[in-house]
């Protein structure tokens, strides 16, 4: 157990350390440069460009400025280059505002999937499973942003209520019960489109995992001696086919860094996705790479944690 | 059992407590909810930030509209487009004329004159009944007062380009002026010196040589003496006088009083080269501007050029916080470099301090700018309490927050504005735009030249279909280059007619005839050509076809194409390379068309791309920006804008009609003596411009009734 631990920790620092080169090399290389000290930028003369680039390095070879750059990190100095503010306070400032949206949006999407994606095994090939089904599909491919501007003006053309942002613009000095059912509001249609996708997808795997469940010798066992149905579905059934959903805990963890560009951008939600997306057209490379480096540690303590807990809900599997 | 009963509730559970939320959000018919301060603000909604709060360096519309609420000008335009006082009680407009001794010249009745027979002369000549020549008679009653300023010499430096070695040079100009006589009058008179020829003998001022008392120590060509010449001395000089006086009392957010030397340092602001002002050529005119007394300034103007007058509606900056020592503190404070750092470096431009309705509270970038109001506003304080700026770049999201209540005005699009006409909860607004729409034609180029053949191709097209179905009624006809709004505009010139067989009537005239094919042709040579316009814009695209297609209609075999902005305008427009093409232009207040119209602009990369030519057209074009009274600019204008319209040298199309739609709830709030409040529903002024009472707008909670009122 300890040794798997401690090989685990070593692997996954150096593939750490070769994400940080990869993710460094490719900022640089892509094409275009800072606005800063991009020539075409009309707002920035030659020596305000000069002093920019003496003071980011970025008259240094690309090693020292990957040594400046991971050392700056570390000692938690990176700014960023469009407003010289601390790289890490920004990031968690847009993480809180991420935070609630990627909550709510995965509670949505694990109590739903459950239900629906039970019911559909259960009642196998029936008008419901085939509706389902059909509802999965349709949700997966339409583009999110698409189905986001239906819902949008749907929901502002009928019920005339603000739905973009975080709360209402100017709401200013509202008692505080307004204010945190106005916060509530404002999450329920960026939440439920970042679900959508969620929802379709993983109500299929529960199916799918019911259905190879249900399959098994000791599920027709236990109906053969007479368990009532409920029993059969909720208690044998249900709890084995949970095994692979635990592990997959751990992988929604990178999704906190990530949040989702798109709905952030549509919805004017001042989040993590919306902010490294500014970054990547602004080539603001601290910022870029900050957030890259982030969500590769979630990434691979994300996978840590899946093992570990395949460990624990899983006596077969030993180490 | 209790696992099923789980999974189904826990989400039912979820939604439910989301979905409650609802009722706790204000919505577009109860924006207090939750939100009591909302009635007392208007959030206007932008697609773009503004860049610097400082009017005399900003130069996109998110900056102005700012600007427009945090500072104020001397003088701004009432609902006649007529100049009003702000900053400025009153004012007076006047000039020096000034014009120097002809020694050589014989003056009837008099013969060669020294300057104090001269002036002399002149008041005689003021006082006698003799005279019955009524323009010289009226140019002399105007005048004041004489004076003869002695002689002088004087020495200035020029640099200049060697033409044989390229190099910059330097030389030294003497020149040894005559006396001047300088005449102060009530008024301007741009025909002063034409007139006084009347007296002073036809060609007293003509026959004056400036050139005689220049002296230079390098060889200089004919042209740069006579420029030389007409820059250091001028046989005659208009020198137009504005005179300001100030309001007094009126404060700055700060609680600073607005002085004559804010104007002044305003105006050195601007002019000064290191602020890089992109206002600063139409400071270009102004001579001096001099500070009388606390609340009187003189600007003295290079020359007779009215248009200038409107520039003094520019945000005058508080010179307390901005002048040399405020921008050294702040340098210094920064660590920044002193010689570099000027106004345009200052913080000033993110938290300005003007003297306008709205005082600047906080701005954050990308997200919202947010004034309150100014209680000490000299015009009363505006009703809302607080403006906010908020920057949605995206058009729908717009649109959505303003259904939803949390916007107050948007960039509606024409479509949208028959759908929302119909709805009970909006107010709209429509008026039309300051320019408009033509199809130009290259005057250089045959068949083009001929007037008879410009009017028969208009002639040919509908315009009136045009704005029914590709504006969708969003747009008016217009006649010629005048915006309609205003006076300068002759209504009595009509539209030219839809009438293609008039228009083959008056191609036959000029020799083009129909051959047998249908086509027409002159002299066996077929009427063909190509109209261009620029690519991206729907609206030019729709024309092209529809021009082309009335045109075939009438026997014309035209070819079309879409050029992609930047190669229709530097290769084809710059280089005046087109037969015939379609493009807009945004006009001003001001009736000043030297730009556009003026024979001398028809050179490679100016305005008047078109070629015209016409003297009398000349003649008026400068007549009107010299011109200070209003009533003579107009009886300019519309002769003007006859010429223009006879000859065709466009085909005009049709100006756009601008659109906004508003809360219904907003109205005209009104307090009289006796303490009574009116409501007043919003009425656009006569030249369309519905928000220029803002001040006393107000949004109420509910729409009142203007049952009364229709």
């Amino acid at each position: 157990m300890l040794s798997f631990i401690g090989r685990s920790v070593v692997q996954k620092t150096i593939t750490l350390f070769f994400v940080s080169i990869v993710s460094f090399l490719i900022i640089h290389l892509a094409p275009g440069s800072p606005s800063q000290v991009d020539p075409m930028n009309p707002k920035f003369t030659p020596e305000m460009v000069e002093r920019f680039q003496k003071e980011f390095h970025l008259d240094k070879p690309l090693y020292i400025q990957y040594i400046y750059f991971y050392q700056d990190l570390f000692t938690g100095k990176t700014v960023s280059w469009k407003d010289n503010q601390s790289v890490l306070k920004k990031i968690w400032e847009r993480f809180l505002n991420s935070l609630p949206l990627f909550v709510v949006g995965t509670l949505i999407t694990w109590t739903l999937s459950f239900p629906v994606g039970i019911r559909s095994a259960i009642f196998r090939g029936g008008i419901y499973d085939r509706s389902a089904t059909f509802i999965s599909y349709v949700l997966i491919s339409i583009p999110g942003f698409f189905f986001a501007y239906v819902l949008i003006i749907f929901v502002v053309t009928y019920f005339h209520v603000p739905v973009i942002g975080m709360e209402t613009f100017g709401i200013g000095d509202a008692p505080a019960t307004y204010l945190f059912m106005d916060r509530i509001w404002h999450l329920v249609l960026p939440s439920m489109l970042g679900a959508t996708g969620g929802i379709a997808v993983l109500s299929r795997y529960v199916r799918s995992q019911m259905l190879e469940v249900e399959g098994q010798d000791y599920i027709r066992t236990a109906r053969a001696k007479g368990l009532p149905a409920e029993q059969v579905h909720y208690k044998h059934a249900l709890r084995n086919a949970l095994l692979p959903f635990v592990t997959m805990f751990g992988l929604i963890l990178p999704g906190l860094i990530g949040g989702s560009v798109i709905i952030e951008s549509i919805f004017s939600w001042p989040g993590m996705g919306r902010m490294a997306y500014e970054a990547v057209l602004a080539r603001d490379y601290p910022i870029i790479l900050t957030v890259n480096f982030v969500s590769a540690v979630l990434v691979l303590a994300g996978t840590f944690i899946s093992d570990l807990l395949y460990l624990v809900v899983d006596p077969r599997i030993r180490l | 059992m209790t696992v099923r009963r789980v999974l189904i509730f826990a989400p039912i559970l979820l939604i439910l407590v989301l979905l409650q939320s609802y009722f706790w959000v204000p919505t577009y018919e109860q924006q207090t909810k939750g939100s009591p301060a909302r009635l007392a603000g208007y959030i206007a909604g932008s697609i773009g930030d503004a860049s610097l709060l400082n009017p005399i360096l900003s130069a996109d519309s998110a900056s102005s509209s700012i600007n427009d609420m945090v500072f104020e000008g001397l003088i701004d335009r009432d609902e006649q487009l007529r100049f009003r006082g702000r900053l400025a009680k009153s004012w007076e407009i006047f000039e020096d004329a000034l014009f120097y001794v002809n020694p050589s010249a014989r003056i009837p009745g008099l013969g060669k004159a020294d300057a104090h027979t001269l002036a002399d002369f002149i008041k005689h000549a003021q006082k006698t009944t003799r005279i019955k020549d009524p323009a010289l008679k009226d140019s002399l009653n105007r005048i004041t007062d004489i004076f003869v300023l002695p002689s002088r010499t004087f020495t200035v430096s020029k640099s200049f380009k060697d033409s044989n070695t390229g190099k910059e040079k330097t030389m030294i100009i003497r020149v040894a002026a005559p006396p001047r006589i300088k005449l102060v009058l009530n008024t301007v008179d741009q025909d002063l010196f034409q007139n006084l020829t009347h007296l002073l003998g036809e060609d007293y001022f003509e026959s004056f040589h400036g050139k005689d008392y220049l002296k230079s120590d390098a060889q200089l060509s004919k042209e740069q003496l006579a420029a030389y010449t007409q820059e250091l001395i001028p046989a005659v000089e208009h020198n137009p006088i504005l005179l300001f006086h100030l309001r007094p009392g009126v404060k700055f957010h700060d609680g600073h009083l607005v002085e004559a030397d804010d104007v002044r340092f305003t105006y050195e602001a601007i002019m000064n080269p290191k602020n890089l002002s992109p206002r600063i050529s139409d400071y270009e005119p102004v001579k001096t501007v001099e500070v009388i007394d606390p609340l009187t300034v003189k600007i003295v103007y290079k020359r007779l050029y009215s248009p200038a007058i409107g520039t003094w509606g520019m945000g005058i900056l508080p010179e307390h916080l901005l002048n040399s020592q405020a921008l050294k503190k702040e340098a210094t404070r920064l660590g920044k470099d002193l010689k570099t750092f000027s106004i345009r470096s200052s913080s000033f431009n993110r938290k300005p301090v003007g003297c306008g309705p709205f005082k600047f509270q906080n701005w954050k970038s990308d997200q919202y700018i947010i004034l309150d109001r100014f209680d000490d506003y000299w015009d009363g304080p505006p009703n809302y309490q607080r403006y906010v700026f908020r920057i949605i770049p995206d058009l729908l999201t717009q649109e959505m927050e303003f259904y939803a209540g949390t916007i107050d005005s948007y960039g509606v699009q024409p479509h949208q504005v028959e759908r929302l006409e119909k709805d009970p909860r909006f107010q709209n607004f429509s008026g039309v735009a300051f320019g408009y729409t033509y199809i130009g034609y290259n005057m250089r180029r045959k068949p083009f030249d001929d007037p008879r053949v410009r009017r028969a191709l208009g002639m040919a097209i509908d315009v009136e279909k045009i704005i029914k179905y590709v504006l969708y009624g969003q747009g008016e006809s217009i006649t010629g280059p005048f915006v309609k709004q205003t006076d300068y505009y002759n209504h009595a010139i009509k539209p030219l007619v839809y009438d293609p067989k008039g228009a083959l009537k008056l191609l036959a005239a000029a020799g083009w005839k129909r051959n047998k094919a249908g086509r027409l042709e002159k002299n066996g040579k077929p009427f063909k050509f190509t109209l261009i316009t620029n690519s991206g814009n729907d609206l030019r695209k729709a024309i092209l076809a529809i021009a082309q297609d009335a045109w075939k209609q009438i026997g014309i075999d035209v070819n079309t194409d879409l050029l992609e902005w930047s190669v229709f305008i530097q290769e084809r427009v710059n280089k005046a390379d087109f037969d015939a093409l379609i493009l807009g232009w945004q006009m001003g207040i001001e009736p000043d068309l030297y730009q556009i119209w003026h024979s001398s602009q028809t050179n490679p990369y100016q305005l008047n791309f078109v070629g015209y030519k016409n003297k009398e057209a000349d003649d008026l074009i400068i007549k009107i920006r010299q011109e200070y009274n209003h009533n003579r600019q107009i009886e300019f204008s519309h002769r003007l804008h006859e010429i223009i319209a006879g000859e065709q040298p466009y085909t005009f199309l049709y100006v756009g009609k601008w659109t906004a739609v508003l809360d219904k709830r907003i109205v005209i709030k009104t307090v009289d003596d006796t303490g009574a409040i009116r409501h007043e529903k919003i009425t656009p002024t006569k030249t369309g411009d519905y928000s220029f009472y803002f001040n006393k707008w107000i949004k109420l909670p509910k729409a009142p009734d203007f049952m009364n009122e229709g």
